[in-house]
């Protein structure tokens, strides 16, 4: 038996239970794709729920890769989506419904999870750009101020050498010839 | 060097210093403008090379091309490349108004790439119901990486050329974020065929 308290559920069990439910949901649906026939009509749902899935899973990884997160991982598994949704659309068109379903729900299986993934990667670069900046920031900041204040000094001792300089140098009178 | 000279050479030289001490933060705040913004899209031939391009093609053979993809548009991009098959008298998507032809395609691939990433495949295609019938030469089939779809295409004996021409072209569609669309990125790729010595 499993005893959980309450306090020790935080958000991230709740997303892993979101997605084992959704898998599940997905299997079902396998399953069911398997026993029965399907029709062009419930094959176009199919594979237009692949390509908003897979469009959905894009924009989430577009948008980490902007904020500088590395993706490298998330795009191997888009392009695999994107391959098993181009020869889904390719069964299609020859109508072979049964398989370009099971191909369809394929890519949604390969793109699940990866809108978080995504999302998690993209919070993470943020903040890791956040904190370069204002770690740059302090850096400039003081490396500012010192340069201020040596900057200052610096001229106060030029100045004075300068002046002292002019101060000790002997007069040339020049004679009218 | 007079007193003034001195003087605005020292400030700007402290001026020149904070600068170089401020840069490091002034590249997070400050984006330049990147380069310009485009894809790159060929076929090579089968030994990966800008020749030896299948020409003369029957029922019996496969072919082998290269297809490839760069992008250069500063961003991750969803590509899509539509495969189609035209005889000569078809449309061929439009270079001046940007528009893609209007033939159905046969064929898709689906490139998710990174800015500055290379894509290339290996494609092989052959052809099956080749028949001639006096002036007309008809295709059946087309098979792509061994899938084969219906086409049947009827090109008529080209006087000129000396040949039944087809010709098997890629288009280059691109996904538009914005508009929450694939576009096509007026870009396209294809080889003639000449099928009179099929059969």
């Amino acid at each position: 038996m499993i005893v959980c308290r309450l306090e020790e559920i935080d958000m991230t069990d709740f997303r892993t239970l979101g997605l084992l439910f959704a898998v599940s949901v997905l299997m079902i649906s396998v399953t069911t794709q398997m026993c029965f026939a399907v029709d062009e009509v419930e094959a176009r749902g199919l594979i237009s729920q692949a390509e908003h899935d897979l469009i959905s899973a894009y924009a989430a990884v577009a948008a980490a890769k902007d904020a500088g997160a590395n993706v490298s991982a998330l795009i191997v598994r888009l392009d695999e989506a994107g391959g098993l949704l181009a020869r889904a659309s390719g069964l299609l068109g020859v109508g072979d419904y049964g398989n370009a379903s099971l191909l369809a729900v394929q890519c949604s299986f390969t793109v699940l999870g990866v809108v978080d993934a995504a999302e998690t990667l993209k919070v993470e670069a943020e903040a890791r750009s956040r904190d370069s900046f204002f770690m740059s920031a302090a850096v400039s900041s003081v490396g500012l101020s010192v340069l201020f204040v040596l900057s200052l000094l610096g001229w106060n001792f030029f100045k004075k050498r300068f002046f002292r300089q002019v101060l000790d140098m002997k007069p040339e009178v020049g004679g009218a010839e | 060097m007079n007193f003034g000279d001195f003087k605005l050479f020292y400030w700007l030289s402290c001026l020149a210093l904070g600068l170089v001490i401020l840069s490091p933060t002034l590249a997070i705040i400050v984006k330049l403008p990147g380069g310009e913004r485009f894809s790159e899209f060929w076929i090579l031939g089968p030994e990966h090379m800008a020749e030896g391009y299948p020409f003369n093609v029957s029922e019996n053979g496969v072919y082998k091309i290269h297809l490839g993809i760069s992008n250069h548009m500063g961003d991750l991009e969803h590509y899509l490349v539509y495969v189609k098959f035209r005889n000569q008298n078809e449309s061929l998507p439009n270079n001046v108004n940007g528009t893609p032809s209007v033939l159905q395609p046969l064929f898709e691939y689906r490139v998710f790439l990174e800015d500055g990433g290379v894509w290339e495949r290996q494609v092989l295609f052959s052809f099956g119901g080749v028949s001639r019938e006096g002036n007309l030469s008809r295709v059946l089939r087309l098979s792509l990486d061994g899938s084969a779809v219906n086409v049947d295409k009827v090109a008529a004996w080209d006087q000129t050329n000396k040949g039944f021409y087809y010709q098997l072209f890629f288009e280059l569609w691109r996904y538009n974020a914005t508009a929450s669309a694939f576009q096509f990125h007026d870009r396209f790729v294809g080889i003639w065929l000449n099928m009179t010595v099929a059969v």
